[in-house]
Parts: structure tokens; C-alpha cells; sequence
């Protein structure tokens, strides 16, 4: 049961007869009024219990974006719901309005739509629908809570997708270049075609310019052309443990691993390679194989939306086993993670030699802006000891960074918002030296 | 993205029923109720008999009541009226000749319009341990005189005195300071202080009685204590025994709020708190239960870092953020020069020398021999860092330098250490 305010006011209306009779027993009159009222009221409200509830909620959702999620109730009794109905999102759904009022006649339905705006990635959740409904007074309602789960899948926002255009001119670049410095192991043969002026002479083929029957007569030299290699493989492995949860700039670390995994794979899929994701910390929270084109990357966000990081050390031990079931071939083994201080990387340390004998391994690290800043300014005392506590953790972190050079795996820090198109451009270049 | 789910749900209501929640709360209701009327009955039983509590009151069975002498005085004929009202007084004192009044005030609730009303009722008023007011309006030739104990012997020609002989004396004293009235002094305790003493004026007599104990339950019996009370209130047909309540504190002086505002206020209030308690219902009431949010960590990654700064700040480890500080410069500088990663301090210092003209004692002095004396010396030689990593960029680019000026060189003085950007070792 509830009341409303007009129960208040009904209650304060008694005041004029107070007044004007100047008689105690007159509250008492009163009281007995507005309740005998009051029970006719709720007596004729009809019941909020006999509705029958169906949802047409989105799927997906990409964090920040807005979509509608409507609840049709229909009213299964014998008298009109006049009242409110709440549609119980988290908060975190970003829900507006959430209440609706309703006017529903016997046997009809009516459909709420209610926004959804999510602030953060994952499942976010709707428990319950409360109606309300009041009797014909308006001064009190009947209410129950019917249980009508419901949810939706919030992705990563993949802000960083608009590095990508620039990102794959530079990759279509790579394509029927003759120069010998992108020439090696991992260049495919192309075709061969007239040598124009600025061709390495060394591409030169001598045997299809023999070949070559000119109509004109004369000799036109052909040359080789080289395309860089194809169907290569993309390991991506993320780090969801315990130093993946701290935030920088805002953001969770492994907020940022999604963003630059998201780009790096639509750019190696474009390029023609096949894009493995597995995220990690002691067991798999998930993993996306087998994909590519359009879908790689949709069944990415939908694998990365329900993964926050837990507080947990990640067995590293366990990470070349993983890439060994991803694939057996040579691959490019990205690891998001984070290296911040000899003793958190020792795990990560440890198994790196095990991975680039038979792998190219990239660690990717987001970095702290505020840590470089800190180091700059240092016109105070505070501040002088707040730069030195920066110097150390930039000391740390090149340690470590040093150390996995020295393991034969390759580095790339950022801030948040350059990780991502600076993983795609190192993955470029390692196209272009075809060491993938 | 505008794949939608279509779901019905079956619609489970976990609101409970009325019958169900009062199934739930069954147990509680009855076990409420029965609690309840044991405790009515207890208080039936028990409460009633300790109910009333008054000082000297003539219904209380209480060792400091008096019941004991009231019952003896009904018993002998003496007609009791306990009043707590002058209107009530007024009422049972029929004939002022045949009225004995005792008055017990002990809080002082009676201004000086009641009490000489009272007076005015009776020819014979005993008062019992008057405060400082009372007297003043009733019998302004005595004073008080502190506190009176220990045992007083009869020494006037009092009569109910007289036939008590020794009384209990604890109570208060009195001392006459007038001398226009006839007054007879009582029970004396030495230092001209005095238990009871009467004024005598046109027939009426008003007694200032300070023994207190001898009129209670407990010490009624003791000595001649019995006697004196009897005699003293036992003296007219009528004896009007009157305990003010608070009420006659409000008919007092001027008339209270009550009496100035129209009747209907307090009805209108009684309203109005009703209307604030169901207003508070109305707001209060929950639109169905609340959802669970799981909420994420919040860490900051900084965190670690400000931690450790605080950690040098409060053990001045200076020497050590120091070393921290000249090992960033270090890397930084030999960046700078264009020396591998690999080289030792002593080469970077002779390149800086080299480059910025500086002497290489000072430089190495700076980069790792000079140890912080206090903060002062440590904020200078942190500046010292900077101004030298400032100086060697500058050096070693001539032409920016040259082009940009000293603005220039600032920007690019800091650069972040190599490892920490993206770099392009390996290719």
C-alpha cells in the first residue's frame, strides 16, 4: 500500500472544520473520514499483480552511445491501472526516465520506452518492474514488484577506430613497393611491371626483360614487385589481473588494451592476417579465434564487454600454453599488460624467452601521463620529492622495458590515448620489416 | 546494434500478499501481544501500589509518605481532604474556625495570591519546611535557619509540644526576626534557631513546622513524634491536607499560552503532526526494492607513486630522491649527447663537460658526489639538474637553440626519458 499526496492533503484539509467548529472531536471525526475514504479508494484500485509483462530490449549497446529499451505491460484485470510504473535499471544503464505513468483499461497493453545511456562496459542489468496503482481518489495505491529480468550487453566504445582510415593508407602504401628495405623474408613476390625511374636497379629481373617480346622494339626492363606478406598470425593476449584494474587518465588499463587490441586487429584483418584474442589472468575470461572481417571485431567487443579485471596476479606461466593452443606457427604475440616495476614483471620476465624463440613479441604498456608530468615540475618541496618518486617509477619502468628488449621482445608505451595507433604503427613497421 | 531481444516474462510478483506477509510476521505479532498483556497484568498487579509517591502525602504507604498519620486522624473523627488545587481547598474548607490547613509545597507552587487565599481559609495553617517565598507571603517575621537534626526536646507551652516531649528535630530550622507578632518558639536547637514556631495574629494562627522526618511513615512512631503531629493537625473537626500539583504553578501569574491562543491550536497541531508523520510516509515509501550495482575498483595508477613521495618526504630521504632524480638526469643527458645506454657516468659527465663548457669537477659533483645537506640544498641542487639538462639540450642544438631562443630550449630540455616512449630500438 501507499499514499500520496493528496492523502496529505486531504488530511490537512481537516483544518478548516477544526477551525471553524472549534471542537476537539472533530480530528477524530476527521481521522475516521479519511480513512473510511481511503479503504474505499484502495478497494477500487485495481490490482497491480494481474499484468502480464514482455521486454524488447536492445542486445548491444556500444558504450556511450543511447538506445531504447521498451516494456509492454498489459493489463490483465478487470479495472484500468492508473498509476506508475518503474522499470528497475542499475544505475549504471544510464535509465531515463524511470518511471512512467501509465494509464491502462482493462485488457489493454501499453508499451514504455525507457533510454538507455550506460556509463560503463559489460551486463547491465534490470531486476524488477514496480507498479503502482491508485484508486479512483488518486489517495492511495496499490503496489507490487514483478520479477522480470532483463539485460544488455554494453561494448567498449572503440574510440580509437578513428586512427584507422589514416592507419590503413599507410598499410595500402606497403603494397608494390620495390624498395629492398621492405624486401625480406616476410615479402610475398607480386608481379612485374615496367621499371620506371626510382626503382631499386637490384629489383631489376633479368630474365623476364629477356623474355619481354617489345612491339616497339627495344628493351623495356621489368622489375619485381613485392607485396608484403599475408595470412600471417595475430596473437593478442590481455592481461585482465590485478594491475590491469588501476586507471589512468580515467580509464582502466585494460580499458585501453581493449581499444588498442580493437584497432591493431581491424587493421591486421584488413591486412589479410588472421587475428587471435585471449584474455587472461589465471584462466581464459575470453577468447575470439577463427574470425575475421566484420565479425572478428564484433564477436571482439562482444567478448571484451563482460571482462573487468579482477584483483588477482595472472599466471604468466600459464601464457605460452595458452599461445601454443592458439596457434603453433610463428605469430605475433601482442601482450597487453602493464610494466611498471621489476618485481610485478618478474612473472611476465620469466616466460618471455620461452615466446620470442618461437614468436615476435610486443608488450604493449599504457603509461602514466601524470608520472611524466610529476617529473617536470619542481617548484615546491613536495613537489621536488613527488618528482623524484616519478623519476624512480620512469626509472622502473625502463628497467623493465630494457629487460624484455634484452629477452628479444619489443616495447610500446603510451598514454591512453596514443597506446592504441602506436600498437598499430609498430605492427606496420613489423609488416614492412616482415618480421611478422 | 538495433537487434533487439523480444522476451515475455512470466510474471512473478515478489511483492508478497497481505496473507502471506501476515503469515510471515505471524509469529512476531502473537508473541508481541502476549508480551504485552503480561506486562498489563504485571503492571496492574504491581504498578498501581507504587504509583503514587508523594513526600508527605497523606495516601502514601511509602516510608517518606504519611498515610500512617491521616488514618489515625480519620480514625479519631478528624475529616481528611488530601486537595492539590486551592479551587479544591476552598471547596473542602467549610468554616475557617473548624479547619485545620496543612500545606506541604516542597516544589513551591504556589505564588502569593494562593497562599493568601489559603491563609485566608483557615484560622489555624501549618506549613511544612516553607522555601524562602513562602515565608515571605505567609510569615515574613521568620527566616530560615539551615538544616536541623538529632533529637529536640519539648520547651514552650505549645500543647501538642508539650505532650510529645522529644521529638525527631531532623529538618529545617527557623530563626524570628520580627518582633510585631505574638509568636511562640519551639524546639529549640541552640543559636536562637528554632523547629517550630507559631505567629499568632487577629485569632488566626499560622505554624512554621521544619521537623519533616517526624511527620513521615518511618519516624511517626519514634518518640513523641506521633503525638506532635496529631496534636498539631488534629486540632479542628476539618484538616484539608494540601499538596499543590503543577497545574496550580500555571494559574499562577500571567495567564499561559494555552489560555491566550483560541481552542482549536492545539487540535490544529495534534492535525498537523499527524499530517507530517503520513507526509512521511508518502515521500518515504519505496517504489519497489532497491537494484545492485557491482561497483569497479577505483585505483589510480599514481597512486604508488605519491605513496612513495610521501615515504621520502616523511623520512627526508634525500639522498635517495636525490640518486632518483640524478639517475633520470643521467639517462636523459646521455641521450642528449648522443652516448649508448650502456655508458657510465664518468663518460657522461666529460660529454656535458664538453658540450656546455662547464668544469667537469662541478658536473660530477652535481650528477654524484654532492650529498644534501637539508631541503634548501636539495631543492637547489634539483634546479641544478634541471638548469644543466636545460643547458646541454641548448648545447647540443646549436641551431634550434640559435633559431628559437631560450624559449625554445625549454620545451625540448625534458624530454622524457627514451624507454618510456614509444622507441624504435630493434629496427
Amino acid at each position: 500500500m501507499v499514499i500520496s499526496g493528496w492523502f496529505v492533503v486531504l488530511l490537512l484539509a481537516g483544518g478548516v472544520p477544526i477551525v471553524l467548529t472549534n471542537d476537539p472531536a472533530w480530528l477524530g471525526y476527521w481521522l475516521a473520514f479519511v480513512i473510511v475514504v481511503t479503504i474505499v479508494d484502495l478497494l477500487f484500485a485495481a490490482s497491480p499483480r494481474r499484468v502480464r509483462l514482455s521486454r524488447d530490449v536492445p542486445v548491444r549497446v556500444r558504450l556511450g552511445e543511447t538506445t531504447a529499451a521498451t516494456l509492454v505491460v498489459e493489463n490483465t484485470g478487470r479495472r484500468t491501472i492508473r498509476g506508475v510504473v518503474r522499470d528497475a535499471w542499475q544505475p549504471s544503464a544510464g535509465a531515463s526516465p524511470t518511471r512512467a505513468p501509465v494509464v491502462i483499461p482493462a485488457g489493454e497493453r501499453v508499451a514504455i520506452r525507457t533510454a538507455l545511456t550506460p556509463t560503463r562496459r559489460g551486463e547491465r542489468r534490470s531486476a524488477h518492474v514496480t507498479v503502482r496503482a491508485y484508486g479512483p481518489f488518486r489517495l492511495a495505491a496499490r503496489q507490487a514488484t514483478i520479477a522480470a529480468p532483463s539485460a544488455i550487453r554494453v561494448l567498449p566504445p572503440f574510440n580509437s577506430r578513428k586512427h584507422l582510415p589514416s592507419r590503413l593508407a599507410r598499410l595500402r602504401e606497403l603494397d608494390g613497393r620495390t624498395s629492398v628495405l621492405i624486401r625480406g623474408q616476410g615479402t610475398e613476390f607480386d608481379s612485374l611491371r615496367e621499371y620506371v625511374r626510382g626503382d631499386d636497379v637490384r629489383s631489376i629481373d633479368w630474365r623476364a626483360t629477356a623474355r619481354r617480346n617489345d612491339p616497339q622494339g627495344g628493351h623495356r626492363l621489368m622489375v619485381r614487385t613485392w607485396r608484403p606478406e599475408r595470412d600471417r598470425r595475430v596473437v593478442i593476449v590481455i592481461d585482465s589481473g590485478r594491475t590491469s584494474a588501476a586507471r589512468i587518465a580515467g580509464e582502466p588499463r585494460i580499458d585501453t588494451a581493449f581499444e588498442s587490441a580493437l584497432l591493431l586487429a581491424a587493421l591486421a584483418t584488413r591486412a589479410g592476417d588472421r587475428v587471435d584474442l585471449v584474455i587472461f589472468d589465471r584462466r581464459i575470461r575470453a577468447r575470439v579465434q577463427g574470425a575475421s572481417g566484420p565479425e572478428l571485431l564484433s564477436r571482439m567487443v562482444d567478448a571484451m564487454a563482460p571482462v573487468d579485471a579482477e584483483l588477482i596476479e595472472p599466471d604468466w606461466a600459464a601464457v605460452p600454453g595458452v599461445v601454443r593452443s592458439v596457434t603453433s606457427q610463428h605469430a605475433l604475440v601482442v601482450i597487453a599488460t602493464s610494466i611498471e616495476s621489476p618485481g610485478s614483471s618478474r612473472g611476465l620476465l620469466s616466460v618471455l624467452p620461452q615466446l620470442t624463440r618461437r614468436h615476435t613479441v610486443v608488450v604493449s604498456s599504457v603509461t602514466d601521463p601524470d608520472v611524466l608530468e610529476a617529473s617536470r615540475d619542481r617548484s615546491r618541496r613536495d613537489e621536488v620529492y613527488l618528482a623524484s618518486a616519478a623519476e624512480r617509477a620512469l626509472l622502473d619502468q625502463s628497467r623493465v622495458a630494457a629487460a624484455i628488449r634484452q629477452l628479444g621482445g619489443e616495447v610500446v608505451t603510451g598514454s591512453p590515448a596514443d597506446l592504441p595507433p602506436a600498437l598499430a604503427d609498430r605492427y606496420i613497421a613489423l609488416k614492412a620489416a616482415g618480421r611478422l | 546494434m538495433t537487434l533487439t531481444m523480444r522476451s515475455d516474462l512470466d510474471t512473478t510478483v515478489v511483492t508478497p500478499t497481505i496473507r502471506k506477509a501476515g503469515r510471515a510476521v505471524r509469529f512476531w505479532i502473537i508473541s508481541g501481544g502476549t508480551a504485552l498483556i503480561i506486562a498489563v497484568i504485571a503492571i496492574a498487579i504491581t504498578g498501581i501500589a507504587g504509583a503514587a509517591g508523594r513526600p508527605l502525602s497523606p495516601t502514601d504507604p511509602h516510608p517518606t509518605g504519611s498515610k500512617a498519620i491521616a488514618q489515625v486522624l480519620r480514625a479519631q473523627g478528624v475529616t481528611v481532604t488530601s486537595v492539590d488545587t486551592v479551587r479544591s481547598a476552598r471547596d473542602a474548607a467549610a468554616d475557617p474556625a473548624s479547619t485545620t490547613i496543612f500545606l506541604v509545597d516542597d516544589d513551591g507552587y504556589l505564588g502569593s495570591s494562593s497562599l493568601r487565599e489559603l491563609a485566608r481559609l483557615t484560622d489555624n495553617l501549618v506549613v511544612m519546611t516553607p522555601d524562602f517565598d513562602t515565608l515571605d507571603t505567609l510569615a515574613p517575621e521568620i527566616a530560615l535557619a539551615g538544616n536541623v537534626s538529632g533529637l529536640l526536646s519539648a520547651d514552650c507551652g505549645l500543647r501538642p509540644v508539650q505532650q510529645a516531649g522529644q521529638v525527631t528535630g531532623t529538618g529545617s530550622g527557623f530563626r524570628l526576626i520580627g518582633t510585631d507578632a505574638d509568636a511562640t518558639q519551639c524546639l529549640s536547637s541552640g543559636n536562637d534557631i528554632h523547629s517550630i514556631i507559631q505567629l499568632a495574629r487577629d485569632g488566626k494562627h499560622v505554624t512554621v513546622v521544619g521537623t519533616r522526618d517526624a511527620f513521615t511513615n518511618q519516624f511517626v512512631q519514634d518518640r513523641g513524634n506521633a503525638a506532635l503531629a496529631l496534636g498539631l493537625l488534629g486540632q479542628t473537626r476539618n484538616l484539608v491536607w494540601m499538596l499543590p500539583s503543577i497545574d496550580e504553578a500555571a494559574a499562577e501569574g500571567y495567564p499561559s499560552i494555552a489560555e491566550l491562543t483560541p481552542g482549536w491550536v492545539s487540535t490544529l497541531m495534534a492535525l498537523l503532526v499527524i499530517a507530517v508523520i503520513a507526509a512521511g510516509f508518502w515521500r518515504g515509501r519505496r517504489f519497489g526494492p532497491l537494484v545492485v550495482e557491482n561497483l569497479p575498483v577505483v585505483v589510480r595508477a599514481s597512486e604508488t607513486m605519491h605513496g612513495r613521495a610521501r615515504l621520502y618526504e616523511k623520512a627526508s630521504a634525500r639522498l635517495h630522491a636525490l640518486d632518483a632524480l640524478r639517475m633520470g638526469t643521467i639517462d636523459r643527458l646521455g641521450a642528449l649527447c648522443g652516448l649508448p645506454t650502456v655508458a657510465s657516468v664518468d663518460d657522461v659527465i666529460r660529454a656535458v663537460s664538453r658540450d656546455t663548457g662547464r668544469q667537469v669537477p662541478d658536473i660530477a659533483s652535481l650528477l654524484r658526489d654532492a650529498e644534501p645537506g637539508g631541503e634548501r640544498d636539495f631543492i637547489a641542487l634539483s634546479d641544478a639538474l634541471l638548469d644543466l639538462e636545460r643547458a646541454t639540450a641548448a648545447a647540443t642544438r646549436p641551431s634550434r637553440a640559435a633559431a628559437g631562443g631560450t624559449m625554445d630550449s625549454t620545451t625540448h630540455a625534458h624530454q622524457p626519458p627514451p624507454t618510456a616512449t614509444n622507441t624504435k630500438q630493434g629496427e
